[in-house]
């Protein structure tokens, strides 16, 4: 019943009493006698009126109700008188609350509820895996989406296409992420715009070129508009272009993630591809659509075949597999670990209600005593582990909140949705306030039990001095602490493997020196240098100016060949060699100035100069690895190599004449990572940029000073060769390249999170060895004085309370050894790069066995240091 | 206190039965307030029975309690404001069943009493 019901009910009880007295007064008048007579006459006869309210509220059942506000203010006062134990207490939960649930709702967010738009889980990507099993996604041309929108599987389907856009209105271009949207896809996606409207099929009507009219990212609306409120109807100029603006879409629509989101016309040129948006129809199964997709895709290979692998099997995925499959394991293997840290955490209260519980022994026999039902008491008990438990989910959900701002910065950027929305929101309160009840009940019942039933005769006999504390409560101490320290050998162990594979990473021979230089990305705008000259002079041009710059050590084009991840992989073919279809190698197009400003040694042969450049000279080098796989004679130079896919695309990939045909091997360049921090270099080549170049290319620049320092002055260089180019945002230096690599990011994450979690483990294990430590020594003051009146000397007092530790410890670090060596397996595949091995789990173990020693030195020295004649004189 | 409480408790046990089926059987003449029940019993009782207020009151909340009967503020006769209670459908059944509960027990005790009548 609620409070303010209750308080009604009571009014309404006092009313109707009163209205009683005041009836029987009234007859007692008209019965003769005076007013104060009858009015004490009906009082009398009435009886107690508080006794009668009371007895009469005892009906409404809420009785439970008015003692669980008793045991609250007990148990609050009792939690007053101890604040050292509340407070340890209520830290354990809270560390242990708290990172629970900071990793429950990154795991909500990215796996649970990661998108906005209607039936996301429906909503699917084309993909493909070729004959070598490498995932593709397939883009569609305009008439072949026609096709896909009937396929019968499709509910409904929308395209999209993406472009580089720029500012044209500031002192220098600002990029500007275009995203083009069919007419269609804001019904597809299903999501209400924050400010205005999303695009209409009016937008872009049949046999017309779309209006120019744009929808607003949320990002950038804030950024750039400062979130204006009254930005709709106000207009934006991308690349001399003006734009309406009509809407402002919500925070969490980041399709693609766009900043302005603009009308698409489908063409009908084939060579125009789009990318297709896909929701299936309910009760579709994958197996279903995959197989209706296959047969439409490949009589589409059948018109288009440079835009599908030569032979490949439909996998048509959801939204989120791919972020499932990337860190869905990590953050699983993380949310076990603060499970743990959770588990050790309500060990500590454990241990500590369990001291407490024999210390208020007394108290509690005296309750019983007087009449207090086993029942009552194991109530009373257990309100007060739920009163430290729900203080310690409020500490914990602000702690949560920190934690969770932390992990989202050190997400790896691409591997979750951006459309996640990371925070504490309802349903991860839920969890805590669950997670706050059920370690309440964890935690609280046994030593409630325990204590609850007091065996009053002997607790009253016994005498107050006491010599030894009971066997059965050492024992359940002995095994929380074990079970402890296991968990925490556990923790240790996982933060020991994930900690050296990410140091093993940072210290990996890149084969290229990634300080002091930046790559500054430039996105070429649509319908801009169209023809194959024109694009070389305008890349050379750039490169030259930029070049030309006093802070500039050395500058270099690197289409694609930006590492530690880079190249397209291709198939190749050498010449007079029989071909092999698993023959690869990455392709890198670059300018020949590459290599200095990376600092990779040229190991044989010369490097293509200025006039092979301009005239596309088909001329390759390869790296140590191509040469030792494929000319393990040493004969690779002069030789000759061809990838049949290099061919360009106009408008967009723009190649020299006969780009697919024979490349003399001028050189050998020393190895450099190519595929990433974890894998083994890949073989590569490297040609002239100016063999094919698509409507991008980065600019590799090796400063002087801090490279991003000059950013500016560099894309003003790039403004004096056309006013409109904008540098790509987001512009890192190589060391920025390096740790946003999805293995460094994941591993970084990994393992600063494990190792935290580990250290606050070990913390909450220590601070519950010292607790029952302690107590188990000022439970045993009057034995200790005893021993050292017959003789004992300090040092076997030390013994003796080193020993009683020494047997949990060891129980608990063989236990988690057993433990870490079963689990090996899991940790293994999730904390990629490294495993568990005998120095790690001999490490573990030492730092264990240290931390405990010192947590049992501290109150064994107490015991060690006591004055028999206090000592027995003690309580 | 407490004892004075645990008095009127075992009281409101031992009269459980009977003051509920008596002030069902009051409430079949008409709605009516505690203090009238109580008046009505004692009267029509021949003064024999005289109802505790700590029994009644706990009572007629626990049959609202169980929707035998219904409470409305009313204003009385005399112009007062005082809480009614009135039988509702399934206090009629209930009084129906409690009377025979009641003539069973009577005649049952009746018979123990006097077995030579029988």
């Amino acid at each position: 019943m609620s409070f303010w019901r209750r308080k009604k009910r009571d009014a309404d009880l006092e009313e109707e009493l009163q209205s009683h007295l005041e009836m029987a007064a009234r007859d007692g008048m008209e019965g003769g006698k005076g007013k104060r007579e009858a009015e004490q006459a009906a009082r009398r006869e009435f009886g107690n009126v508080g006794l009668v309210k009371e007895v009469t509220r005892d009906v409404w059942g809420s009785r439970w109700l008015r003692d669980a506000a008793d045991d609250a203010r007990y148990g609050m006062r009792m939690l007053a008188k101890n604040p050292g134990f509340a407070i340890v207490a209520i830290l354990s939960l809270a560390l242990g609350i708290g990172a629970t649930t900071a990793m429950f709702s990154v795991v909500y967010a990215v796996l649970v509820n990661p998108y906005p738009y209607a039936n996301s889980d429906r909503m699917v990507h084309l993909v493909v895996h070729d004959a070598n099993g490498n995932r593709r996604y397939v883009n569609l041309n305009g008439p072949q989406l026609q096709q896909l929108r009937q396929a019968s599987s499709v509910e409904s389907s929308a395209a999209m296409d993406g472009w580089d856009l720029t500012t044209t209105e500031g002192d220098l271009p600002e990029n500007v992420q275009g995203v083009y949207l069919t007419s269609n896809a804001f019904v597809h996606f299903g999501v209400p715009t924050l400010l205005g409207r999303g695009l209409l099929p009016s937008d872009a009507p049949e046999g017309q070129d779309p209006e120019n009219v744009a929808v607003l990212g949320y990002q950038f609306w804030q950024r750039h508009y400062g979130g204006d409120p009254g930005i709709v109807g106000k207009n934006i100029q991308l690349v001399h272009k003006t734009y309406s603006i009509v809407g402002v879409v919500r925070p969490r629509f980041t399709w693609g993630d766009g900043e302005v989101y603009l009308p698409l016309k489908l063409t009908a040129d084939p060579v125009r591809t789009y990318f297709p948006m896909i929701r299936l129809k309910p009760g579709i199964t994958r197996a279903a659509a995959n197989a209706e997709f296959q047969s439409l895709l490949e009589q589409f290979a059948k018109q288009t075949p440079t835009h599908f692998p030569e032979h490949f099997r439909m996998a048509i995925e959801g939204l989120n597999d791919h972020f499932v499959t990337d860190i869905g394991g990590t953050l699983y293997l993380l949310l076990a670990a603060v499970a743990l840290l959770l588990l050790i955490g309500c060990g500590n209260v454990s241990i500590l209600l369990l001291a407490r519980g024999t210390a208020r022994q007394h108290e509690l026999a005296v309750r019983s005593a007087i009449g207090a039902e086993g029942s009552r008491l194991l109530r009373q008990l257990l309100t007060e582990s739920l009163m430290l438990s729900f203080t310690g989910a409020i500490i914990g959900v602000a702690l949560a909140n920190s934690l969770v701002k932390l992990i989202m910065n050190w997400l790896p950027e691409f591997s979750f949705p951006h459309e996640a929305a990371i925070s504490i929101n309802l349903p991860v309160l839920f969890f805590s306030v669950s997670l706050a009840l059920l370690t309440g009940i964890i935690f609280g019942i046994s030593p409630a039990l325990q204590s609850a039933r007091p065996d009053v005769a002997q607790v009253m006999q016994a005498n107050t001095r006491k010599i030894t504390t009971g066997v059965r409560g050492r024992r359940t101490h002995s095994v929380l602490i074990a079970g402890q320290i296991a968990l925490t050998l556990l923790l240790l162990a996982g933060a020991g493997v994930a900690m050296r594979g990410f140091v093993r990473m940072m210290r990996v021979n890149l084969g290229y020196d990634p300080h002091n230089t930046m790559s500054v990305g430039i996105p070429v705008h649509d319908n801009t240098y169209t023809t194959w000259e024109a694009r070389r002079a305008y890349f050379s041009q750039l490169l030259q100016k930029v070049g030309a710059m006093p802070e500039v050590d050395s500058a270099g084009l690197s289409t694609n060949a930006t590492p530690p991840s880079n190249g397209w992989e291709q198939r190749f073919e050498i010449s007079g060699k029989p071909v092999a279809e698993q023959q690869r190698a990455r392709v890198n197009f670059i300018s020949a100035g590459y290599f200095s400003v990376l600092r990779i040694p040229l190991l044989q042969g010369r490097i293509w100069d200025e006039s092979e450049t301009m005239h596309g000279s088909k001329l390759a080098l390869i790296n140590q690895t191509l040469a030792r796989q494929y000319f393990p004679n040493g004969d690779a130079i002069g030789s000759e190599i061809r990838v049949p896919e290099l061919k360009g695309e106009p408008p967009f990939q723009l190649a020299v004449a006969g780009s697919d045909g024979w490349f003399q091997v001028i050189g050998i360049v020393s190895d450099a990572r190519n595929d990433g921090l974890r894998n083994p270099t890949k073989p590569s080549m490297y040609v002239p940029y100016t063999i094919s170049m698509p409507v991008w290319t980065q600019i590799l620049v090796r400063t002087k000073v801090p490279p991003l320092r000059i950013l500016r002055a560099v894309r003003e260089q790039i403004h004096t060769v056309d006013p409109d180019q904008q540098a790509s945002r987001n512009v890192r230096d190589l060391d920025g390249w390096i740790t946003t690599q999805p293995e460094w990011e994941q591993g970084h994450l990994v393992a600063t999170l494990f190792a935290g979690f580990a250290i606050l483990a070990l913390a909450l294990a220590a601070t519950g060895l010292y607790s029952v430590i302690s107590f188990a020594v000022s439970q045993r003051t009057g034995e200790f004085g005893i021993r050292m009146a017959l003789g004992a000397r300090p040092k076997d007092v030390l013994l003796i309370v080193f020993r009683s530790a020494a047997k949990s410890v060891t129980g608990g670090v063989l236990a988690g050894v057993v433990v870490t060596i079963t689990l090996n397996r899991v940790l293994a595949r999730w904390i990629q790069g490294s495993s568990l091995d005998a120095m790690i789990l001999a490490g573990v173990i030492l730092l264990l066995v240290v931390t405990s020693a010192l947590s049992c030195f501290i109150p064994a020295r107490r015991a060690s240091s006591v004055d028999p004649t206090v000592a027995l004189r003690y309580e | 206190m407490a004892e004075k409480r645990e008095r009127y408790q075992n009281r409101i046990e031992l009269l459980q039965g009977t003051l509920d089926l008596l002030i069902l059987q009051t409430l079949q003449w008409g709605p009516q307030h505690g203090y009238g029940i109580s008046v009505a019993i004692r009267n029509r009782s021949g003064e024999l029975l005289q109802v505790d207020t700590g029994s009644l009151y706990p009572a007629l909340h626990r049959l609202e309690k169980q929707k035998w009967i219904r409470a409305e503020w009313r204003i009385s006769e005399n112009k007062q404001r005082a809480k009614f209670y009135q039988l509702t459908a399934a206090g009629k059944k209930q009084l129906t069943r409690e009377r025979s509960k009641w003539s069973q027990l009577s005649d049952a005790i009746a018979g123990v009493l006097n077995p030579e009548q029988r």
